[in-house]
Order: structure tokens, then C-alpha cells, then sequence
């Protein structure tokens, strides 16, 4: 491991300010616990470790006027007891009861989580369903990016090395159902071999008036499914229904991927999971 | 029966609970000298099969900091390990046959320089063609490994007329089944720390579970005399077999030879991974014979083990595979053939078990096959067949005493019986399957066939305080505290008034592997029968004092007393200064070999064990038909340990063992060239461990110490196939291959029909 310096910045605007001079050389570190595993494994080579940990501007969970705020370093286990994020963004709270373990959940902020950009990062299939924006900050000022333009590829961040991720804009919504699922191959400390989320409303007469879905660890980036929405919205949702709109992901998923060894496992895993999450609307 | 002991069966406190809970108890790499060591890094191949044609140092040896790079041309002795075999050089001479071997040694002031000079070294080969399975490894054609050819040995076990006989059968069940590679994850991955004593002699501190071993293969290794090398176990953090091996030990001692300079040697857990032992990979064909009742009653196996490019234990995995075939029950005629083959893999050597928990997982679902055949309950099938006082084992072995698989069966059937009538039929998820599965095991105690004697030495000194010697490792399991009880019951002491010295081969003599689950039994034995003669001179002394018969003499609380009139006593300090005064020993060596036979090298007859373990658990486990998962609700696991000197160590063992079991039956796999560290391989962790019941039955076994056998490896072995028997009766569908992971149980799903069944 290569030595380098640490730098713990007091706000904000301090951060800004050597990340305008440093940037390129270096490595911003909130949790750590994807960045020392990289340090230690010599992926990442940086001068400087920029410590955002402690700044106060990137922390918080709040309805706001432009939508729900969630800081980039709020910690997962914050998320997890957070009663906004119950009410307002119940599927991200429930991704943060099985992320990693107890230990990791503790000091893992959800700003590093889509920064590392892995495609089987927990948090991104719940922010991907309530349209998250990326708040984004320089020395130049505030910008905001919808988070699909973020996260580029496979562990590639498209941000510049002089901005900051600052938080998260997300669209609270009322919903009757919601849920986060992932397989891993064991119960705890597990990279989700598949992971997907929803929120849906269903009517008075029982059929399906909003649905947002969002799949992870299957494809290089994040995205939408509106055709699995299609499929579903304004209907009564069925067992057979759910099957068939399980069926319809795994095709379109195949088209993205191609087919490859792990699809003999993941073509039925994702109708089985995507069966086994929206069962409860049936 | 039953005695009043004062510390046997207690769970006293551990010998090494408070300095380990205080942090105080010095691992290899935390050990202290007066300047800091040099440090050394080991050069690995990275290629699986060539030849070397030129190892060039001259950059690594310019590198500032560097002061030796060791080839093997260094060494002055013999260049060739193995405790059963010698195949395995400390350091490649000629050719290299896996990636993991190691070419060359750096020592240097700092680590920084030392790596910096691994990457300064390189080597001129000419690759060779490698062979990664056993079945490449026996073709005609296929590249030689090893000189003798790269079948490194193998062992039959043959019995009557097996052909004659499943003519008759009424259910011959036939199959296949393949097991994975394991890595044993041990906390403290291997490392050791050496330095030159004023005399000259080559100190070595190690983290082993073999110290007297390690002492002989350094002697040989670098030619000199016996006394110029001292092995001294520093406090272990696991070891499950692999710690057996010479991992680091070889390297310190060739460095300290040569630079005569204190110097570390600290694998990363990625070199670990590399470098060190892994559980044999087994193929196991597989055929049984039943009557209509269910009886067996023969049984035809061909067994081949993968043991990578070098022997390490795998002769031993082979053998015991072999013997243990059967499971605890009685066959009239048994064939098999156990082959072990050299690839060009990692190699592989002892784990927990020493293959035993892979032929369990293939006789258990035998007699499970068997049961659904002929509509017999598991349980019933199991209680019918299991080996009892009088049975014949495959070996020819008339079982006398202690065999408990019985009892064990019995100790599971409240709760299988309960599981199946509620927790079974209890309402749950549409796309859940319950099942329950039982799974059990026998398991001879010590070294397969062969002498694998331990010794201790016991000592009293003046004031009456005693001191116990004794070469065995206690690598976390406890046996510092067993044996310590087993002197102290003796002698009427209390466990914290005997002093211990152990695992130095200066001050201790051979007590053998800390494997095999034989520590307690053998070295055991040998304490006792040192305590018990220390015992004898002072009950002779103490008839001159007491003037009573020495028969009516006992130990109590630091003296020996009248039996019947404890008032009546003369303390330990004025016998041992009478027995001294008169010239008589205070110090006496006790000795222990359990009576074996030694198995015929063309049909397997012999006596290969003093005794057998037994057990058997049940698994309750709940299958997701739609995703793979399997969650292990609950395991009850009754184990005949013989006589449990400790109870809450023998649980500790019982829990520890499952949680390696779960890992064994649904996740673990090492795939060379892939897996390097714990990133990418999947164990279990706190939260994938079920509730566990164990349940101690002690079924005396006569040549034990106060009765006891062992527990450490039978804690593992009948997991994994009470799992698989688990899934397979929860999707009525059966899995061959281990680990039954997501990719495994959604297949055996979907073929089932439980997948696709809801599918419309």
C-alpha cells in the first residue's frame, strides 16, 4: 500500500476548495469501507485521502420543497432508523436492514455506495424508483444530475475530480406496498447476486395505479423498466400477472446482457425474486 | 459409574481465557524481541507447471534494504518436506508444479524492501503442460507431475462377495457425488518468528499445531544436529489442519541459519490462501445394496481424491475415506478402492475430518436413497444398520466398547419427531419447502493404522507443586485444559494448581499432531499414565506416614488422605520430600499408543483405530423454491464423545464444527486461480448459524482417559448430509454436488418442479 496524506477538511467549502487544487490526485473517503479495501488491494494509488465523514452539510434526512433530502453521509444504519425514509422512502429503508452487516452499516454512508458505482450497490435500485437527482458540488457552485448520468458504468463515477456528491434529491411518494429483495450467497456481509426494489399504490378497486421498479447487480448501470411497468399499471395484480411480468424482466434483462454462464441461474432467479417481492399485492 | 469427580466433566475455566480476553496472549506477529526482526517475503511461480530454467536476484539483491534472496541451491540439508511423503521442497529446484510454489526468499530490514524485491525478481521457465482434475491426471497420456507417476498412492478395503450379494438385494441404489474444495479461514493466518539464542541454537517461534514435527523437518532441512533447533508454539488462532504443514517455519529457520539475525515471517491472508493446504476435493461412485427390510449389505465405492501437486496429508485423506465408506453401520461385504492423484492444483492436506466429511455426505445419502426406496423412515433405516458392541467394521474390526450411535439416533428422535408433526406441517409461505434431514457419522480417533503415540512428562517439586510437560498444541481447542484436568483429577488438585509448559521441543517430549481428533485420548492416556505413576509413589510414601494399606489411600485438596477418614492425610510437600530424600523419582514420563493393526495393503484388513467417535443430527431447513436460498433453522447434533471432560468446550466444538458444516453443505468453495481472499469466498458468518442443540452422550470407552474419546472433528461431519438429506426431502429432489449453492437448489427446484409448478 502506498503511503499518502489524510486530510480532514472542517466544512464544506474547506473540501471544495482542495478538492479545485487536488482533485485529480485525490481519493474522497466517507465510511471507508470500500475505499481501504481498495487502497490495501493497490486498485486505487491516491496522494490524498479527503476525509468527508464529519461534514455537517452532507448530513441529514428531510422533506424539503424540491423533494426528500438524504445526505450523502448519512450512514446506512441512519437510513435504516430514519421514521422520514419509513414514511416517505420505505424501499431505501428497507435495502439498509440487509446491507453488508451491522458493522459495515454503521460507518457505510449511501454517498460512497452509488460513488463506488458497483452494480450491485444495495442503494441504487431504491433511488433509481423515486427518480433520484445526484446533488452535486463545486467551488463553481451547485448542480444537479439525475442519478443514471452519474453512475456510468461498472465502478465508474462520471464526476469531475473537483465536485463532491452532497446528497440526494428523491420524489417522495405514497404507496401502499414497497419492498427491497436480493439474493446473496449468504445471510449477512453478501454482494447481492440479484437485487431489485418497487413501490406501488394499488386503487380502491384493487388494481395497480402507480408502479416504479428498479433491478440491480444484473446490468452495467442502472435503469428503468418501463415496459415491466406497462405491463402492470392499472391492473389487478394476479399471480399470473406477477408471473408474466417476471417473465417479461428476465427477456428483457437477457437482451441487455446477452446470454452468459451465470444466466442459467439468473434468468429464473429474477422471475423468483420479482415473484417472491410482489406476492404480498396478490 | 458415575463418580464423584472433583474437575472432570466441570467446565472449568480455560487455561487460556483471561490472557486471550485481556489481549495479552502473544500471537507470531505480535511477539516482541529486543531489535525488530527482518523481515521475509516468499517468491511464488504464479504458473501451475514448468521447468526453471534461470531465477535471476541481481535487481532484488541491488533493492536497498535487501539483504539475502535464498534460492534453493541455499539450502544445506535436504530440500524435500512431507509428513507422510517427502515430495514437497521448501524451495523449487528444478520445476515448479503449482502456482503457489514457492522459488525464492527475500530477507530484508523492512517490508517495503521486501516487496519491492519480489517484484524484482524473475524467472526464466519452460512451461510444461498442467493437468487441474484427477481424471486428466490418470490419462496415458497425460503430463507427469511427480517422477513415480502421478498416482501417489492407493488403498483398498475389500470384504466378501459384493457382486454376489446386490443380486440379492432388494434395493441397490447407485451414484455419484463430487465435493469442493475448502480453505480452513483460520483467524491467524500462518506465521512465525525466529532468533539466534547465545548458544547458537535457532529458535523458532510458530504458529503450529505440530511443534516436534516442525523440529524434525528443520533439522533435516538445514543438516543440523537435533539441539540446534527450538520450536516453540506461540499462541495459535485456529488451525483445522492446515497448520500441519511447514507453512512458515522452513523459511525462518533456512534465514536464521544463514544471516544468524532475528527474522519474521507473517503470511497475508492472501498468501494464505495461496500458499497453504485446502480440503481435498473428493469424486466418490457409490453403490449400496439393502434387503427388503432395509438391512445393508454391501456396499462397492471408488473414491478419488485430488491432492493438488503435492502428497501433505492426502495419503491419510485417502485411507480414512476409504475405512470410513460404511458410516457407523455393519455391511457383509464391502469393495473399495480409494485413489489419491497428484494435479497441478493447490495441494491439498489435512482439514477437520481428514475426508470423512466427504465420504459422509455420499453414505448418507446412500442410506437416505435406500429409505425412500423401501418407505423406511431415516431414523428407523439408521437405527437398523448402526454398528453396535460385537459388530464387525469393513475392516474386520470387532467393535467391543463404547459405541454410541445408537444412543445418538435415540437422543435425536424427540425432536425429529416433533419437527415432523409440527414444525413441518406448520402454515408457511407458498414458495417455502420445509424439510428434515438426519445425517450421521462414525470416526476412528487418531492416525489410520499406523502408531501415533504421545508422551507427557509430569514433575513435582519440593514444595509439593507440579508441573506438567507435555509436546502437544493447543491451537484453541482446549487441550491445555483437558489434560490439565486429567492431572489435577489424578493427583486431588485443583486445576489452577498445576503449572504447564507445552509445545517446546526444548522442555517437551513428542506428544504428536494436534489432528485427528486425538489429543484427548492419546494424550490424554499419556498424562494419566504419568499422574497415575507420580500418584503411585506418593500413595507408597504416604502408607510409611498413615501406616494404612495403600488401596484405602485418595488424593483430596493437596494431600493424600484415608478414604474413609479425610482427617487422617499427610500433604503432598513432606511425601515429596521423603520420596527425594530416599533418591525415589518425582518426575515420571507417561506414554500412550492406541492398539492398532496395521492395515493390508491389498484388502484393508487391520485394526485402524483404539476407538471410534459417533454422532448424529438432524438439520430442520427451509428451501426458497423461487430464488435458491436456503436458510438452516435449527440443528440438533448428539455426539458420543466418550466421556466430555470439559461439557461446555465439547459444545463449543459442537457449534464451532456445524457453523464449518453450513459452510461445507451450501457455500464453500475454493477455485484455484480465482479465489484469493476472503472477498471472494463465502463462509458463513454469525447470521447464517441456526439455533444448535448438542446433545452429549457418553458412552464409556475403557481405553480413555476417565472414558473419554474426542469431539473436534465429528463436531463437522454429519452436518452437511443432514442438510442435503434437509433439501433433498424438502423439494423431493436430490443434490450430488457440493456446496449446494443458489445456482445448485434453484436447479433442483426448477427440476423438481416447484419453480416451474406455479408457473402458468
Amino acid at each position: 500500500m502506498k503511503d499518502f496524506a489524510y486530510v480532514r477538511p472542517k466544512n464544506l467549502v474547506e473540501a471544495l476548495s482542495f478538492l479545485h487544487e487536488y482533485g485529480h490526485d485525490t481519493k474522497i473517503i466517507a465510511g471507508g469501507t470500500d475505499v481501504v479495501v481498495d487502497l490495501r488491494a493497490g486498485v486505487i494509488k491516491p496522494e490524498y485521502l479527503l476525509d468527508v465523514s464529519r461534514l455537517a452539510e452532507l448530513k441529514g434526512i428531510q422533506l424539503r420543497s424540491d423533494g426528500l433530502w438524504v445526505g450523502a453521509g448519512v450512514t446506512l444504519s441512519e437510513i435504516f432508523s430514519s421514521e422520514v425514509l419509513e414514511c416517505h422512502a420505505p424501499a431505501l429503508k428497507k435495502c439498509a436492514a440487509t446491507f453488508a452487516s451491522k458493522q459495515i452499516r454503521n460507518v457505510a454512508t449511501i454517498g460512497g455506495n452509488v460513488a463506488h458505482c458497483s452494480p450491485c450497490a444495495d442503494t441504487i435500485p431504491p433511488l433509481v424508483i423515486h427518480d433520484a437527482d445526484v446533488v452535486l458540488a463545486s467551488i463553481n457552485g451547485i448542480r444537479q444530475l439525475p442519478l443514471e448520468h452519474v453512475v456510468s458504468g461498472p465502478y465508474t463515477c462520471a464526476l469531475p475530480d473537483q465536485e463532491i456528491i452532497m446528497g440526494f434529491i428523491l420524489k417522495p411518494a405514497a404507496v401502499t406496498h414497497a419492498d427491497f429483495q436480493k439474493i446473496g450467497r449468504r445471510k449477512a456481509l453478501a454482494t447481492a447476486r440479484i437485487s431489485m426494489s418497487y413501490m406501488a399504490r394499488k386503487d380502491f378497486r384493487g388494481k395497480i395505479s402507480f408502479f416504479r421498479f428498479s433491478l440491480g447487480a444484473c446490468t452495467p448501470t442502472p435503469r428503468q423498466w418501463p415496459m415491466v411497468e406497462e405491463l402492470l399499471a392499472g391492473k389487478v395484480p394476479t399471480e399470473n400477472l406477477i408471473w408474466k411480468a417476471a417473465r417479461l424482466l428476465s427477456e428483457k434483462m437477457i437482451e441487455i446482457t446477452g446470454r452468459r454462464s451465470s444466466t442459467v441461474y439468473k434468468e429464473p432467479a429474477i422471475q423468483g425474486l420479482f415473484v417472491k417481492m410482489l406476492y404480498p399485492m396478490v | 459409574m458415575d463418580k464423584a469427580y472433583r474437575t472432570i466433566g466441570k467446565s472449568i475455566l480455560r487455561t487460556d481465557a483471561v490472557d486471550k480476553v485481556k489481549g495479552l496472549a502473544a500471537f507470531s506477529a505480535d511477539i516482541d524481541l529486543s531489535s525488530p526482526p527482518l523481515v521475509l517475503k516468499v517468491f511464488r511461480s504464479g504458473i501451475p507447471h514448468a521447468k526453471i530454467i534461470k531465477i535471476h536476484t541481481e535487481k532484488a539483491l541491488a533493492i536497498e534494504g535487501v539483504l539475502r534472496v535464498f534460492t534453493a541451491k541455499d539450502i544445506p540439508g535436504k530440500n524435500l518436506l512431507g509428513i507422510i511423503n517427502k515430495d514437497q521442497p521448501l524451495l523449487a529446484a528444478d520445476k515448479v508444479r503449482s502456482a503457489a510454489d514457492a522459488v525464492a526468499l527475500v530477507a530484508a530490514e523492512t517490508e517495503e524492501a521486501a516487496l519491492k524485491a519480489l517484484d524484482a525478481i524473475s524467472v526464466e521457465y519452460e512451461k510444461l503442460p498442467a493437468v487441474f482434475s484427477p481424471e486428466d491426471a490418470m490419462a496415458a497420456d497425460a503430463p507427469l507431475i511427480h517422477p513415480k507417476g502421478n498416482q501417489l498412492a492407493a488403498r483398498f478395503v475389500k470384504k466378501g462377495d459384493v457382486e454376489a450379494i446386490f443380486q440379492q438385494c432388494a434395493s441397490v441404489i447407485e451414484r455419484t457425488y463430487r465435493t469442493s474444495m475448502v480453505e480452513h479461514n483460520y483467524l491467524e493466518p500462518d506465521a512465525g518468528i525466529g532468533y539466534l539464542d547465545v548458544d547458537g541454537t535457532l529458535v523458532i517461534y510458530a504458529s503450529t499445531q505440530n511443534p516436534h514435527y516442525d523440529h524434525k523437518e528443520i533439522v533435516t532441512l538445514l543438516g543440523v544436529p537435533d539441539d540446534k533447533v527450538r520450536i516453540i508454539q506461540a499462541t495459535t488462532g485456529g488451525g483445522f489442519g492446515s497448520k500441519l504443514d511447514l507453512n512458515t517455519q522452513g523459511f525462518i529457520g533456512l534465514a536464521l541459519y544463514h544471516l544468524k539475525r532475528a527474522v519474521r515471517c507473517v503470511y497475508t491472508r492472501e498468501e494464505a490462501y495461496l500458499a497453504t493446504a485446502k480440503r481435498h476435493p473428493l469424486t466418490i461412485h457409490m453403490k449400496t445394496g439393502a434387503d427388503a427390510t432395509g438391512r445393508l449389505r454391501a456396499l462397492r465405492a471408488k473414491i478419488i481424491c485430488d491432492t493438488g501437486a503435492y502428497g501433505s496429508y492426502g495419503i491419510a485423506v485417502m485411507s480414512r475415506a476409504a475405512v470410513h465408506a460404511t458410516g457407523p453401520y455393519a455391511f457383509e461385504a464391502i469393495d473399495v478402492e480409494s485413489l489419491c492423484i497428484y494435479t497441478n492444483n493447490p495441494f491439498c492436506g489435512a482439514m477437520r475430518g481428514f475426508g470423512t466429511p466427504q465420504i459422509a455426505f455420499a453414505h448418507e445419502s446412500q442410506i437416505d436413497l435406500h429409505a425412500e426406496d423401501l418407505k423406511i423412515d431415516p431414523l428407523q433405516i439408521r437405527l437398523l444398520n448402526a454398528l453396535r458392541p460385537g459388530s464387525e467394521t469393513a475392516t474386520g474390526q470387532v467393535l467391543t466398547h463404547s459405541v454410541g450411535i445408537s444412543q445418538c439416533i435415540e437422543a435425536i428422535r424427540p425432536y425429529y419427531e416433533s419437527a415432523i408433526s409440527q414444525w413441518a406441517t406448520a402454515e408457511h409461505h407458498p414458495y417455502k419447502k420445509r424439510g428434515i434431514g438426519v445425517g450421521a457419522m462414525w470416526y476412528g480417533i487418531g492416525n489410520t493404522g499406523v502408531q501415533n503415540p504421545s508422551t507427557a512428562r509430569v514433575e513435582m517439586d519440593l514444595s509439593g507443586a507440579v508441573t506438567l510437560y507435555t509436546g502437544c498444541a493447543d491451537i484453541g481447542q482446549g487441550s491445555t485444559t483437558i489434560l490439565t484436568q486429567i492431572l489435577a483429577e489424578t493427583l486431588g488438585l485443583s486445576p489452577e494448581q498445576i503449572n504447564v509448559v507445552a509445545a517446546d521441543t526444548q522442555f517437551t517430549t513428542n506428544a504428536g499432531a494436534t489432528s485427528a481428533s486425538r489429543q484427548t485420548y492419546i494424550s490424554g492416556n499419556a498424562v494419566k499414565d504419568a499422574a497415575d505413576k507420580l500418584s503411585d509413589v506418593l500413595r507408597t510414601e504416604a502408607v510409611n506416614k498413615l501406616r494404612v494399606s495403600k488401596k484405602s489411600l485418595v488424593f483430596a485438596d493437596g494431600c493424600v488422605a484415608v478414604a474413609t477418614n479425610h482427617e487422617k492425610c499427610v500433604d503432598l510437600a513432606s511425601l515429596a520430600k521423603r520420596i527425594h530424600a530416599k533418591g525415589a523419582p518425582l518426575v515420571w514420563q507417561g506414554y500412550f499408543d492406541p492398539e492398532t493393526v496395521p492395515l493390508s495393503p491389498t484388502d484393508g484388513q487391520g485394526i485402524p483405530y483404539g476407538t471410534y467417535a459417533f454422532a448424529c443430527q438432524m438439520a430442520q431447513v427451509v428451501v426458497d423454491v423461487l430464488t435458491g436460498e436456503i436458510t438452516v433453522e435449527r440443528i440438533v447434533a448428539a455426539h458420543d464423545v466418550g466421556k466430555a471432560i470439559h461439557p461446555e468446550n465439547v459444545k463449543g466444538q459442537i457449534c464451532g464444527g456445524t457453523a464449518m458444516g453450513i459452510g461445507f453443505a451450501l457455500m464453500e468453495e475454493f477455485k484455484p486461480g480465482e479465489t484469493k481472499s476472503m472477498k471472494d469466498y463465502v463462509l458463513p458468518t454469525s447470521m447464517d448459524m441456526p439455533e444448535v442443540i448438542p446433545i452429549i452422550i457418553e458412552s464409556h470407552e475403557p481405553s480413555g482417559p476417565f472414558g473419554a474419546k474426542g469431539v473436534g472433528e465429528p463436531a463437522l461431519i454429519p452436518t452437511a448430509p443432514a442438510i442435503l438429506n434437509a433439501i433433498s426431502r424438502a423439494l423431493n429432489q436430490r443434490i450430488y454436488t457440493l456446496p449446494a449453492n443458489l445456482e445448485r437448489v434453484l436447479d433442483a427446484s426448477i427440476q423438481s418442479g416447484h419453480f416451474a409448478g406455479r408457473k402458468k
